[in-house]
């Protein structure tokens, strides 16, 4: 499965400069290695995978935190708690991405202001704000369905062996839970990644900000979004492996009777 | 005779669904009560009402002197004094047999790693399966995962015993070492509350027989007269059903 990924990968860049040699469509002297301008081209491209990423980890390790705090008022008995999951699940979810975008970067400092705050919000901040905040409505959702998935069996042996709610919840259900919640929070994080990309519209210097750059200098937009679609797909695949040896290690994939 | 379980005229509503109506039980100390009767018939109901899993919605439970209502103090006073084994076991999985033993004793009671552990393999010895201490439930047989769930219950060192229909999940083979060691707790002098439709075992054990249908008891015995002479043409039917099979 591993291989046959590579192999694709393979015949798509081959194509690709294939049809460079057969056509005069393509102008791979724009991002060629061996040229002086080539390189610092490939350079600058390349320079933006550190954005992103950090732009990424950040967004989804605040989106885990949230999401997480989001999802427990969800389980209360109380029915004021539970509204209040429901109501930030649902207007969240609700939003797509650019508009908070704007929002965050050009609408909260609006509202600072007028509180007499000084808190400013740069490019990087806005993008990483709006991610965590936008992706925290589906990882509450995650969490909600993990924990619901462990049967009710579960919960009434934790009280018949005197655990109390939390006792049961920290000891039987969440171990259990996490197990299942895992593989899709990861998925989730794939989901950002891709996201960040809308950070370039606000003026972060990320992957696909330095690819509109170059393409504006050089008007060569074919082959550097070709690229650009390449970064994101190795960043991607990686994360993808991680998260096979990830799920292999907790056993996630393993049938559970129980 | 002290008694532990005392029951008085509980009624239980799923919806508009009656499933307890009017149940009056008394349980005294060392008493093996089993009930028995179809489906549906809030056999389950009844004994999950004992130790709170459900809550009854009219009548009074008192259970070792504790009347049972929302308050959490009166679940912390019976917490782990009513010890229960399901159908279905309902064994943690993500933790080996002996994790799944000492939990309950080190977080609900306070009893220390080194006595917890102990205890544990001293109930795995009692229930003959010392030797799958260290595995996970799933590795396990129906018949020695619910051997297991009997030692959980044990450990917490209840003063009362429910069983939920503790065969019922069985491959026929398995339900005699499972009755075994239910058998050897009876004779132990443990109070215990059954659901089983296992009439062997409650000729064998019980010294009280419970007959439910619809909600009520029909009809309450001791063993010798309910398995010649039973009162009612209902258990008289059932008992025609279960033992001619």
């Amino acid at each position: 499965m591993k291989s046959f990924k590579y192999i694709f990968v393979f015949f798509f860049l081959a194509s690709l400069a294939s049809c460079s040699s057969s056509s005069g469509n393509w102008g791979w002297y724009v991002i060629d290695p061996t040229t002086k301008s080539g390189l610092a081209n490939i350079k600058f491209l390349i320079g933006g995978f550190g954005a992103t990423i950090l732009l990424s980890i950040i967004a989804a390790f605040m989106s885990i935190i949230l999401g997480l705090i989001v999802a427990l008022p969800g389980f209360s008995n109380n029915f004021f708690l539970r509204s209040l999951n429901r109501i930030y699940v649902e207007f969240i979810r609700a939003i797509p991405l650019l508009p908070m975008l704007f929002w965050v970067f050009y609408g909260l400092p609006v509202i600072f202001q007028s509180l007499g705050l000084k808190i400013e919000i740069d490019a990087f901040w806005g993008a990483v704000i709006t991610l965590a905040i936008s992706d925290s409505a589906f990882t509450a959702e995650i969490y909600r369905a993990g924990i619901q998935s462990i049967s009710r069996g579960q919960r009434e042996a934790a009280q018949t062996i005197g655990l109390s709610q939390f006792q049961a919840m920290r000891y039987i259900i969440f171990p259990q839970a996490l197990r299942r919640i895992l593989p899709p929070l990861a998925n989730q994080f794939i989901y950002i990644v891709k996201m960040s990309a809308f950070a370039s519209v606000i003026g972060m210097q990320e992957l696909t900000r330095r690819a509109n750059e170059i393409v504006v200098t050089e008007y060569r937009p074919l082959e550097i979004y070709t690229l650009l679609i390449l970064e994101y797909l190795i960043l991607v695949l990686l994360i993808s492996f991680a998260v096979r040896w990830l799920e292999k290690k907790l056993g996630s994939n393993e049938s559970n009777s129980n | 005779m002290k008694e532990v379980i005392n029951i008085k005229n509980i009624s239980k509503y799923f919806g508009k669904f009656k499933a307890l109506d009017s149940v009056n039980l008394n349980v005294l100390k060392g008493e093996k009560v089993v009930i028995c009767g179809p489906s549906g018939s809030g056999k389950s109901t009844l004994v999950r009402c004992i130790n709170r899993l459900e809550s009854h919605d009219e009548g009074e439970i008192s259970v070792l002197g504790h009347s049972l209502t929302d308050d959490r103090t009166c679940l912390e006073s019976i917490k782990s004094k009513v010890s229960m084994v399901f159908q279905q076991f309902n064994l943690f999985p993500h933790l080996t047999v002996i994790d799944n033993l000492t939990l309950g004793p080190i977080k609900a009671l306070g009893v220390s790693k080194k006595e917890a552990k102990e205890r544990a393999l001293y109930f795995l010895d009692r229930v003959k399966i010392p030797e799958q201490a260290y595995k996970k439930p799933n590795l396990l047989s129906g018949g020695q995962q619910q051997r297991v769930a009997i030692a959980r219950a044990l450990c917490l060192k209840p003063e009362i015993m429910l069983f939920d229909e503790p065969t019922s999940a069985l491959d026929p083979e398995m339900i005699a070492e499972v009755l075994e060691v239910i058998l050897d707790l009876a004779n132990d002098g443990m109070t215990m509350v059954v659901v089983t439709h296992e009439m062997g075992f409650a000729k064998k054990a019980a010294d009280k027989i419970i007959f439910m249908d619809d909600g009520k008891i029909l009809e309450e015995n001791i063993p010798s007269i309910f398995f010649k002479k039973p009162k009612t043409n209902r258990s008289k039917k059932f008992l025609d059903q279960v033992l001619n099979h």
